[in-house]
């Protein structure tokens, strides 16, 4: 490249920097423009159908005494609340927030009501326009509010899902270092099968859930943004671990290095699970059982042996560094059940399992990666054939027990 | 149903009413059948209602003469709860219609045009000839028709548009109360006019609301005054679409029930039950003062709009 047709003036960057600037500007007056006249676009096509009316019942929360509706405006015109009903009966409410929400704006409804324990309940908000949206409740059970005990009792269950069953999963560690190269190789391919179910599992749960929000802030693309933010933030992460390790870029991870990669995976998932389970007992979906305690338990000691097996091929690990990875793996099911308890927010649920698909994913990769390199007879390996679909099924197998 | 009203419900909403009623229960029935005063979620002023509630008064029997009512269908938006509005169709403007009233073997005559968006018609109940009956006779929007007929049977009727699709025509507020008093007058009395009727606000075939006269808890915000000394009569009719039957109960007293009000045979009773179209006269003689509730025994309706109370004095 030559330099001579381009001499170098002192305000030349500054000229750069606004034609960059251009695009932004004229754009911003074509809009203008079409804002201030963008009603006679409408009248040559013709048609413009009224807005649903329709509001978004974001949370429904039971105290002694009082129900509290929070409900979003999702359409670009403004709704008022006019009416509110309880099983098909108007009462009388106040609203904490404005009656009249511009778009995407929220207010709480404050009902005071005699609601009934246990018994399925449904609320309605009317619009001015007469339009009723309802939301039926499965089950009317006081809303946990943060105290001390709740705090505690959200905790319990984030442990008991989430690091016990990943502890005892470790546990199989000396084991495993016993077996064979294929059939280190097979459990290998288990830990990715087993994180190829939570992935499609997670991914799923993410596009359901997009479904209920308001349909400006939903959409796949948000799915698609928690994916591929966990996704790469993963990337990166294993890049630093094999930077670390010694090697170049391109290196296969291997032994600690990719237990707690696949330790960061699994934490990832289990965060959306904490999340799940507890906003689900919140909300009186599910029966806080000790059966389902256990379901959840047995399902996730799966993921100790997914984080034990990487681990195998190093001899001497300390204990403070396997407590550090049940920690890693388990411990953001307390977090998330502190969230799902006590926040219970849809678009944080959507992000959190796109996140954790796209977490198990990039594990599920990099687990691949090693058993092609180091299991005899690589991916078509029997054992390593056989271990992914035993990951699959155990994992279905077990997701049985938790419903 | 809980007789004693709570304050519980006043009190927590901050409106500092119910002083002399006294909470029976702390915590229970935070109902509907028990809201007082402001937070009744009624729309409109104290009278809101006067028009379509209270009827024209009685004329003594004169055969031939002519009685003459103007009505025109108006599309109009009117409020029906608190904030909420029905795009409604109206005869002159309300939900019901004004009452029309005459007195047997009186010459009717009602001049309707239809200021309407829509083809409607007005359809008597009682005897008229064929080309009266308001089926055959559409009357286009801006076009105008005049129905004359002698009035009779006495009794209580009513009427309402009988276009199709008729369940639209009359869902969207085309009707109202027809009194045809009988040659000998009826005693005098305090005369309200009720007509229950629902509004389906957003189209699903099903009533978001229910009322007597159009606005949801009027009567329970603003109680109707009566006295002990003199009969109160109510004409009442049925013209709720959608469901099958609409009823009216009465608490503490009995009354006495003359159906489609055409003849002196009466039950004593404190409920009594309604087909759409069917009417009839409540005469009550109340024999003690202070509130009574009064609402349709069908408790959905009753806690969707459809209750309200007479305060009797002496």
């Amino acid at each position: 490249m030559t330099t001579q047709s381009m001499p170098a003036k002192p305000d030349s960057g500054l000229r750069r920097s606004l034609l960059a600037f251009l695009p932004l500007v004229l754009l911003v007056g074509i809009v203008s423009a079409f804002l201030a006249t963008g009603g006679s676009l409408v009248g040559l096509i013709g048609t413009n159908p009224p807005q649903p009316d329709v509001f978004d019942i974001r949370r429904v929360e039971f105290e002694r005494g009082q129900i509290r509706i929070k409900v979003t405006n999702p359409q670009t015109d403004d709704l008022r609340i006019a009416s509110v009903t309880v099983d098909d009966a108007i009462v009388p409410f106040s609203v904490d927030g404005p009656e009249t929400l511009k778009r995407l704006r929220s207010s709480t409804i404050l009902v005071n009501y005699d609601w009934v324990e246990d018994d399925p309940i449904s609320v309605g908000v009317t619009s001015s326009t007469g339009i009723e949206t309802t939301q039926e409740i499965a089950a009317a059970v006081e809303t946990p509010t943060a105290s001390p005990r709740s705090v505690l009792g959200y905790g319990i269950i984030g442990f008991l899902v989430g690091i016990v069953p990943v502890a005892l999963g470790l546990a199989w560690l000396p084991s495993l270092r016993r077996a064979s190269k294929d059939w280190l190789a097979a459990f290998m391919a288990l830990t990715g099968g087993l994180l190829t179910f939570l992935g499609a599992e997670a991914l799923t749960e993410a596009l359901e859930l997009q479904q209920t929000l308001p349909s400006p802030l939903g959409g796949t693309g948000l799915v698609l943004l928690g994916l591929a933010a966990s996704y790469l933030g993963l990337v990166l992460l294993s890049r630093r671990f094999s930077a670390r390790g010694g090697g170049g870029s391109g290196t296969v991870l291997g032994g600690l290095s990719l237990a707690t990669l696949v330790a960061v995976g699994i934490g990832i998932h289990n965060l959306g699970e904490g999340l799940a389970i507890g906003s689900s007992f919140a909300f009186g979906e599910l029966t806080l059982g000790t059966f389902l305690i256990v379901g959840f338990m047995i399902h996730n000691v799966t993921e100790g042996i997914g984080i034990a097996a990487p681990a195998a091929e190093r001899s001497a690990i300390p204990i403070a560094r396997l407590a550090a990875l049940a920690v890693i793996a388990g411990g953001p099911a307390i977090v998330g059940a502190w969230i799902g308890g006590f926040l219970a927010s849809d678009l944080l649920g959507v992000l959190f399992f796109a996140g954790a698909a796209g977490a198990a994913f990039q594990v599920v990769i990099e687990v691949g990666r090693y058993v092609a390199r180091r299991a005899p007879g690589g991916l078509a390996s029997p054992y390593v054939i056989g271990g992914f679909v035993a990951g699959l099924a155990t994992m279905y197998a077990t997701g049985l027990l938790a419903g | 149903m809980a007789a004693v009203p709570m304050t519980k419900v006043a009190l927590a909403m901050g409106t500092g009413r119910g002083t002399g009623t006294p909470s029976v229960h702390d915590h229970a029935a935070m109902g509907h059948a028990a809201m007082v005063g402001d937070i009744v979620p009624a729309p409109g002023g104290p009278d809101a209602l006067e028009a379509v509630t209270a009827p024209p008064p009685p004329l003594p029997h004169a055969p031939g003469r002519l009685r003459e009512y103007t009505l025109a269908a108006v599309d109009r938006d009117i409020e029906v709860a608190p904030g909420v509005t029905f795009p409604a169709w109206t005869y002159n403007g309300t939900v019901p219609g004004p009452v029309i009233r005459a007195t047997e073997d009186d010459l009717l005559r009602v001049n309707f045009f239809n200021g309407g968006a829509h083809p409607h018609t007005i359809h008597f109940h009682g005897i008229h000839p064929a080309n009266m009956d308001g089926v055959f006779e559409i009357v286009e929007p801006g076009r105008s028709y005049t129905y004359e007929f002698p009035a009779r049977p006495y009794g209580m009727h009513l009427y309402h548009c009988h276009s199709t699709p008729l369940k639209k025509h009359i869902h969207k507020g085309l009707y109202g109360a027809f009194i045809i008093d009988p040659p000998e007058p009826r005693k005098p009395a305090q005369e309200l006019v009720m007509v229950m009727n629902g509004f389906d606000t957003d189209g699903d075939g099903e009533n978001n609301f229910y009322t007597v006269n159009g606005l949801t808890f009027f009567f329970a915000k603003y109680p109707i005054k009566v006295s002990r000394s003199k009969t109160v009569r109510i004409y009442l009719a049925n013209l709720t679409e959608f469901d099958l039957v609409n009823s009216f109960h009465l608490h503490g007293e009995f009354f006495r029930y003359y159906p489609t009000g055409s003849s002196d045979a009466f039950e004593y009773t404190d409920t009594v039950m309604l087909c759409q179209g069917q009417r009839g006269i409540i005469e009550i003689d109340f024999h003690n003062v202070g509130r009574f509730m009064f609402h349709a025994h069908q408790s959905e309706f009753t806690e969707l709009g459809w209750m309200g109370f007479f305060e009797v004095v002496d």
